[in-house]
């Protein structure tokens, strides 16, 4: 790989990044629209406006931004889950995910005395602690919704442009016109 | 980049009104090479293929990225695939009471049903009774080649030749030395890339450029040499080189979506039957397809007893017509001829056509698959990504269970698949534990240091493992379903066990940490490597095919697919259907112009 190869990618890593302060610091939705390409988002919406910047700070929070990429919120996972959420046709999964995100709520409440998001950044994060401390054998509906919570949020995240190109600088998915990359079995 | 595609040929009117010197059902592997061998001997063909004609590439979409699709690969609300519970909690028929519009089998859950909810059936329509089995059915032109995995291995006489090296079963009415010539032509027709290892019991092709492997697979190749084992790169039915006979195919630039999806490729390196057989038969002029044709039944000389034809459902209008030829072939695939020659039943046939022997449906066998290790290669962690998954697969360990030894719980034996390395997906990031900037670094670290593989195992072929007609349950056009009786059995649960122990034996021998093994057997069919319901043989007594998948009881009927095969091997089937069947069709052409059958 040469620099001139490399350096777009690294070009873009940092664009990203500066997108991602873009869309902590502005309200959610909009941000939302600023990178998502129109003709590919799901039009539909599940959540209500609160249950979404829920979904969003949790996801953001299962995977942040760090100096290598940015994270959940600006691969817009919440938005992605909001829309796979509305288009389904089972209302049980739509269900689960309601109480779920309230679930988040009720442990917040016996933990901080208060609402998730009303909550400072440490009691949050002690919040999602407890949910996950279950992962292995999820017991309690709020650790039970911690695994699925953290599926859509790996689905999304990697499979989204930030978490190919910019967290994992994935390579492939082009064509090779030389020499095939690997080592010969010889 | 963009590449020239040539259009498919234009197809010839179908004329029901006309004898054709041969039928084909099926448009798959072998009913594409009778194409092939047929048309080229000049014979005038009918190939008939249940399923529609697709427009593929825009099916495949071999090098979309998944933040380019709406649901990221994931087919719209109503489809769903069977899991592994629905497969083992229930009995077939599995799509019935379902509430979702479609369903599919577990080949959509690989996470791009998008990609294939019009190749593969949808189960509502194809329901089928009996034990518990996981059959995976891709109705289209081509069938299964559109979306399979590639692996394209030969059998040896240690296959062929089977009992006279264990004692089990029955040997194969040819030797390898009969099909070497036909492997030769399948592999400079189609293409075949792979490293020469000089292994008897897995003969070399004659081999295109092979892909390369990564890292922690060179380490396990190096180190499984101390053991006498190999580990040879992915010996792939892709043309690496090109081919130059060839217009509709390109050769493969190393895209690497052959292995997050269901297989498939858009650019055709990777063999598929329509544009590796079937188009260029067609432009030989004496090929005519007719796609969304059922075959039902192998029409009967009442006078004779000979085939005389095909009686067919339009699966789009449900209504009969009758294909007429000289001469009939069956390559709709192991279950699906079974079906078809049960189906067939008439005076002279009333067990069914070529069914004298009762061994129709029987001697059903194929591979199991399931258990496997997964390991970390350390040293590779944190290392910057690489291009690891541009290539039709990763590894093929060859088998190695008594081929000189003699094991002590099971007889034949097993090979590992697998890869190493970077991929588009880091699988490792759903086991990884917690959340936050720790668990995002170590998905990252680690997502190019895992290898993993898994055993493919010889299911043996059995009597009493079968598949018969169910007496009441009918397809969506009435068609009588299979109704199967057929388990694994001890044999394979050893094989099966062993494979683990072995798994990991090799991996630590490599210095890699095993960090996962998977001892569960999936679902009987999960390998999708059906085989032998109509097995040749020498006796018309046990046997229903000859050496030529002849028909013993009716010389103008062959059957040229995977049914025909007397034993599973562990290798997988694609490239050995193709040479039987080109064997087969020039014994067939030859008999056609002497007037011998």
């Amino acid at each position: 790989m040469t620099d001139a190869t490399d350096r777009p990618e690294l070009l873009s890593r940092r664009e990203m990044i500066e997108a991602t302060a873009a869309a902590l610091a502005a309200p959610l939705l909009p941000a939302q629209a600023v990178t998502a390409p129109a003709a590919v988002a799901l039009p539909g919406k599940f959540l209500t406006a609160a249950e979404l910047a829920l979904l969003d700070a949790l996801t953001d929070l299962i995977i942040p931004t760090d100096d290598h990429s940015p994270g959940a919120r600006a691969a817009l996972v919440s938005g992605y889950i909001d829309g796979r959420l509305a288009e389904s046709l089972d209302p049980e999964l739509q269900a689960r995910w309601r109480s779920g995100l309230e679930a988040v709520d009720g442990l917040s409440q016996e933990l901080n005395g208060k609402p998730f998001m009303q909550a400072a950044p440490d009691p949050r994060v002690a919040v999602l602690t407890r949910m996950a401390a279950g992962e292995a054998d999820p017991k309690t509906p709020a650790e039970r919704f911690f695994t699925e919570l953290k599926r859509w949020t790996v689905r999304a995240y990697y499979t989204s442009k930030v978490g190919i190109q910019v967290d994992q600088e994935y390579k492939g998915n082009v064509y090779q016109r030389g020499e095939y990359a690997g080592y010969d079995a010889k | 980049m963009t590449l020239l595609r040539v259009p498919p040929p234009l197809e010839q009117d179908v004329d029901l009104s006309k004898t054709y010197d041969a039928v084909i059902v099926g448009s798959g592997a072998a009913g594409g090479m009778a194409a092939h061998v047929l048309t080229s001997r000049g014979l005038q063909v009918l190939m008939l293929e249940a399923g529609k004609k697709l427009p593929i590439e825009q099916e495949l979409r071999s090098m979309q990225w998944p933040y380019d699709h709406p649901r990221r690969g994931d087919a719209p609300p109503g489809y769903h695939s069977l899991s592994f519970n629905e497969y083992n909690i229930r009995t077939p028929p599995y799509a019935k009471g379902s509430t979702f519009k479609h369903v599919m089998s577990y080949v959509g859950g690989w996470g791009g049903s998008d990609y294939v909810k019009n190749i593969l059936v949808d189960e509502k329509d194809h329901p089928y009774t009996g034990t518990k089995y996981a059959w995976v059915r891709a109705r289209a032109l081509g069938g299964k080649t559109n979306i399979w995995g590639r692996l394209a291995l030969r059998l040896s006489d240690y296959d062929f030749k089977a009992k006279t090296h264990d004692g089990y079963g029955d040997d194969w009415p040819i030797s390898y030395a009969d099909l070497q010539p036909y492997y030769d032509k399948v592999d400079l027709y189609l293409g075949i890339s792979g490293v020469k290892e000089n292994l008897p019991h897995l003969p070399d092709s004659l081999f295109q450029r092979p892909n390369k492997l990564t890292l922690g697979e060179v380490r396990m190749r190096e180190s499984l040499k101390n053991m006498g084992r190999v580990l040879t790169p992915y010996r792939a039915g892709v043309t690496t080189d090109g081919l130059k006979h060839n217009r509709y195919r390109s050769k493969c630039y190393g895209r690497g979506a052959c292995d997050r999806r269901p297989g498939g490729c858009d650019i055709h390196a990777a063999f598929d039957s329509p544009t590796g057989l079937i188009y260029p038969a067609m432009d030989t002029g004496h090929l005519t397809i007719r796609t969304n044709s059922i075959a039902h039944e192998v029409l009967v000389d009442r006078n004779t007893g000979k085939a005389r034809g095909i009686a067919f459902i339009d699966s789009a209008t449900h209504k009969s017509y009758e294909a007429k030829a000289k001469v009939v072939i069956l390559a709709a695939s192991t279950l699906e001829s079974a079906r078809l020659l049960l189906l067939s039943r008439s005076p002279q046939h009333p067990n069914g056509i070529g069914n004298s022997s009762g061994h129709v449906g029987h001697n059903f066998c194929e591979h199991v698959m399931g258990p496997g290790v997964t390991g970390l290669v350390k040293d590779l962690v944190g290392k910057p990504p690489t291009l690891d998954d541009g290539r039709p697969g990763g590894f093929y360990i060859p088998r190695f269970r008594n081929l000189q030894d003699r094991q002590p719980g099971f007889v034949r034996g097993y090979g590992f698949e697998g890869s190493g390395g970077f991929s588009i997906f880091p699988g490792n990031a759903m086991g990884t534990p917690g959340f936050g900037a720790q668990f995002k670094k170590e998905v990252r670290d680690h997502a190019g240091a895992f290898i993993g593989m898994g055993g493919f195992g010889e299911v043996l072929a059995r009597y009493e493992n079968y598949v018969d007609l169910d007496p009441d349950a009918k397809d969506a056009w009435g068609i009588p379903t299979l109704r199967f009786h057929y388990q694994f059995g001890d044999n394979e649960r050893k094989m099966c066990e062993d494979m683990v122990v072995a798994g990991r034996e090799m991996f630590e021998a490599a210095g890699i940490e095993v960090v996962g093994t998977d001892d569960k057997m999936l679902t009987e069919g999960w390998s999708i490597h059906e085989l032998g319901t109509a097995r040749m043989g020498s006796d018309p007594k046990t046997s229903v095919l000859n050496q030529f998948q002849q028909s013993h009881d009716v010389k103008n009927l062959f059957v040229v697919d995977g049914s025909s095969h007397v034993s599973a091997s562990c290798q997988n089937p694609t490239w050995t259907i193709m040479a039987l069947a080109w064997r087969s069709c020039e014994y067939l052409a030859d008999g056609f112009r002497k007037g011998t059958l």
